[in-house]
């Protein structure tokens, strides 16, 4: 049995709407944190929301979310490799949509509010996952601009955004934007190992 | 005499998106705006949202397709969320078929001279007229105007459509197709198109490492300021969205 890291669900009772928080996670623990912000956002203030992956594909994080306990079927997933990069759409799945690249930031985006206005629930996030993995695609200048629009635009709209990146991988000038941006912390970048 | 600083004119409200945003509140009312745009760029969904957006108000709207036809126009684009057959059914979207007009005025020829183009402009108008159209689309202008011989008569041909449609206070849609030369995006096949038209919205793609991002950009609105930046524009399954494109990503 997983648990869920419960300090995460503490500091989530501190956000709001209006609220961009950075999500420093490690390269081994990256999941669990993951499903640690998914859980509560979820079951304990009933938001829905939409989850950009370009770290893996949707699939598979919808697998290993399954695996740990958590239904995240009411979540809708833009998946930034499956289609381009890998070369593969076929899955069971009907809350996944598809971008062709990483590096098709503004569809990203425009993908984000077209779910969000459809959305039936009233309170939504988005998890940006991850910083690292556009950062292997996007010039650092691009990503920079990208994550200042995406962040003011969550903010604008009322949408809980979370951007998950892997702190010493992060790219100088991003990760201090970020730290400038966002207005919560919820840092798990530094893994101990017992 | 100074003009009224205050005055603002009426808009025909798109509804798509973003644009109205773009041009400060809509169209302004009777324009005949170009849009041009390289094949794949959203032109004909674009127009489709605009004539529904129209119709979901009331409004009679017309589309004199010569691309397509009609029957196979309605069924591509029924897969949108923003259409709605009623309309249709209703009479507030008409849809024509050029080749039908054509027959029906004697048009089966290759070539238009002076005749008909009136003609064919008188056609059009009466339509509009008859039916009390408010929204027009004719897609495209640019297979129009490949019947007509020479420059002068394809500008005498879209100066008086677009006076007359705009007499009746009729906002139009002029979607032209344009090719991608070197990169670079013209407004018009003719070069003349541009020069009538009261408006320009020019769509595209932007090259970007190997993918192609559709874009949306108004080169020239006449009787409204408005943004001439680049947008990102996505087709999704209600119909055309925009936001502005990143400014690093424009030219990568």
């Amino acid at each position: 049995m997983i648990e869920f890291d419960l300090g995460i669900a503490e500091q989530l009772t501190q956000v709001t709407t209006t609220s961009s928080v950075q999500v420093r996670v490690g390269t081994s623990n990256s999941d669990l944190v993951i499903a640690s912000i998914i859980q509560p956002l979820m079951q304990n203030f009933g938001m829905g929301g939409v989850y950009i992956t370009a770290s893996q594909t949707a699939p598979n994080v919808i697998e290993m979310m399954n695996t740990i306990g958590l239904d995240v079927s009411p979540i809708h997933f833009i998946d930034c490799v499956s289609s381009g990069i890998l070369g593969g759409t076929q899955n069971p799945y009907s809350n996944i949509g598809y971008i062709d690249s990483p590096i098709m930031l503004e569809s990203m985006m425009l993908r984000t509010l077209h779910r969000l206005e459809n959305s039936q629930i009233q309170q939504n996030f988005v998890i940006l996952d991850s910083v690292n993995a556009l950062s292997i695609y996007n010039e650092e200048r691009i990503l920079a601009e990208y994550l200042h629009t995406f962040i003011n635009t969550c903010k604008n709209r009322q949408v809980l955004s979370l951007i998950v990146n892997v702190p010493d991988q992060t790219p100088a000038g991003v990760l201090s934007n970020l730290d400038l941006y966002c207005s919560d912390l919820i840092d798990r970048g530094q893994v101990v190992i017992s | 005499m100074l003009g009224n600083a205050s005055y603002e004119r009426d808009r025909c409200i798109t509804g798509i998106r973003g644009l109205d945003e773009i041009l400060r509140g809509g169209i302004p009312y009777g324009s005949a705006t170009l849009v041009a745009g390289t094949c794949g760029s959203g032109k004909t969904t674009l127009g489709m949202e605009f004539l529904m957006n129209g119709a979901k108000s009331g409004e009679a709207c017309a589309h004199f397709s010569a691309t397509e036809p009609s029957v196979k126009l309605l069924e591509n684009i029924r897969q949108y969320s923003f259409f709605d057959m009623t309309t249709v059914d209703r009479g507030l979207i008409n849809v024509f078929d050029m080749d039908v007009l054509f027959s029906w005025l004697g048009l089966d020829k290759s070539t238009f001279n002076l005749d008909d183009i009136d003609a064919m402009v008188k056609a059009i108008t009466d339509i509009v007229n008859t039916i009390g159209v408010t929204r027009l689309v004719i897609d495209s202008v640019t297979s129009l105007c490949y019947k007509i011989p020479n420059e002068q008569l394809i500008r005498d041909f879209l100066f008086k459509l677009g006076k007359s449609l705009s007499t009746l206070g009729c906002t139009t849609l002029l979607i032209a197709e344009i090719t991608s030369v070197g990169g670079t995006a013209h407004r018009s096949a003719f070069g003349v198109e541009e020069a009538i038209a009261d408006g320009i919205i020019v769509l595209g793609d932007v090259e970007r490492m190997g993918n192609l991002l559709r874009y949306l950009q108004v080169v020239k609105m006449r009787g409204t300021d408005h943004s001439r930046a680049k947008y990102a524009l996505e087709i999704t399954r209600s119909g055309v969205m925009l936001t502005p494109m990143l400014k690093w990503g424009v030219s990568q």
